[in-house]
């Protein structure tokens, strides 16, 4: 009798750890956001022709640039609107557990947009236009699965769906029936526009359900 | 069954209330008065008395500071308070390995 009571009482106690812990604020507007700006860049691209490797990362740096503000600007508007401190302790742990993937992927597309040389000939198209954007989905995949330790179970299933789907894509290759246009600007759109998207569906739902209950 | 574990329990973090706020700073190192409220479904009026007692107890410290032009409360456990929550746990723990058959 004592010891359900002991043990009811720690089932709590780890409840209310795991509440204080956890990044608890809606997904979806976040991820809805990033698969609209994902597809309509991707989009954007493959009708602007953005396939030279120099313009190809310049403009999906960019993008990754606005998908970080637009994602730090809703967050916060959702801790303005419920009055919260935007800067909470797990918006803490999820920013510093996001940052050094996404730093590193931020800092290898200014080594190739700087080093001369790295870019050129057919060698910089294939890098540029295949494997870099594999490793930036790989990247963004270990982000977003090392913030997943401090998120609803789901995000660290994306982050290894990314992960998979950047190293299956990776073992293809870039096969000589493919464009290299629109291969590049596929997989971008592929991943961060409708992988975002999808997600972010998903997460309407089910925030909105876990929000009745 | 032994009942010394039991009876060694803090009372101050043995109540519902107070047990809860514990718990949540114990995972956080500091949350904000709404925060805790939120979480917790509590009432201001409860809340500020649960914080007192606990402030009383020196477990917890209170901060007021200010963010965009609005007043913030920030509560965080001290370490006295650290050191009692985990010895209430350490106790639930006794109590529960106690009374499992061997």
């Amino acid at each position: 009798m004592e010891s359900n009571w002991a043990a009811e009482h720690l089932q709590v106690i780890r409840t209310l750890m795991e509440r204080a812990a956890l990044y608890r604020r809606a997904l979806a507007p976040v991820m809805t956001a990033n698969g609209l700006l994902g597809t309509l860049a991707a989009l954007v691209g493959v009708l602007a022709r953005i396939e030279a490797p120099r313009p190809f990362i310049s403009y999906w740096m960019a993008v990754g640039l606005v998908a970080v503000a637009g994602s730090f600007l809703l967050a916060r508007r959702q801790a303005l609107k419920e009055a919260e401190p935007f800067w909470s302790p797990p918006t803490r742990r999820v920013a510093q557990a996001l940052l050094p993937p996404l730093f590193f992927g931020f800092v290898l597309g200014l080594i190739l947009l700087v080093r001369p040389g790295a870019l050129a000939g057919s060698a910089g198209t294939v890098v540029c236009l295949l494997w870099l954007p594999l490793v930036w989905i790989a990247l963004y995949g270990c982000a977003l699965h090392a913030a997943g330790f401090f998120m609803p179970r789901g995000m660290k299933l994306f982050g290894w769906a990314l992960v998979l789907g950047s190293s299956a894509l990776g073992a293809a290759g870039l096969s000589d029936w493919v464009k290299p246009l629109l291969f590049g600007q596929g997989i971008m759109g592929l991943f961060f526009g409708l992988a975002h998207l999808a997600y972010g569906i998903y997460l309407y739902f089910t925030e909105q359900r876990r929000n009745e209950t | 069954m032994n009942p010394e574990p039991f009876l060694q329990l803090d009372r101050v973090i043995h109540e519902k209330g107070r047990l809860a706020i514990m718990s949540m700073l114990a995972a956080s190192p500091d949350l904000s008065f709404t925060e805790l409220r939120d979480a917790l479904g509590m009432t201001d009026g409860n809340l500020t008395t649960h914080i007192r007692t606990l402030q009383a107890a020196g477990y917890l410290s209170v901060t007021k500071s200010f963010q965009n032009r609005r007043p913030l409360t920030t509560c965080s456990l001290t370490p006295p308070g650290q050191q009692a929550f985990s010895n209430y746990i350490n106790l639930l723990e006794r109590i529960v390995r106690q009374s499992k058959p061997k």
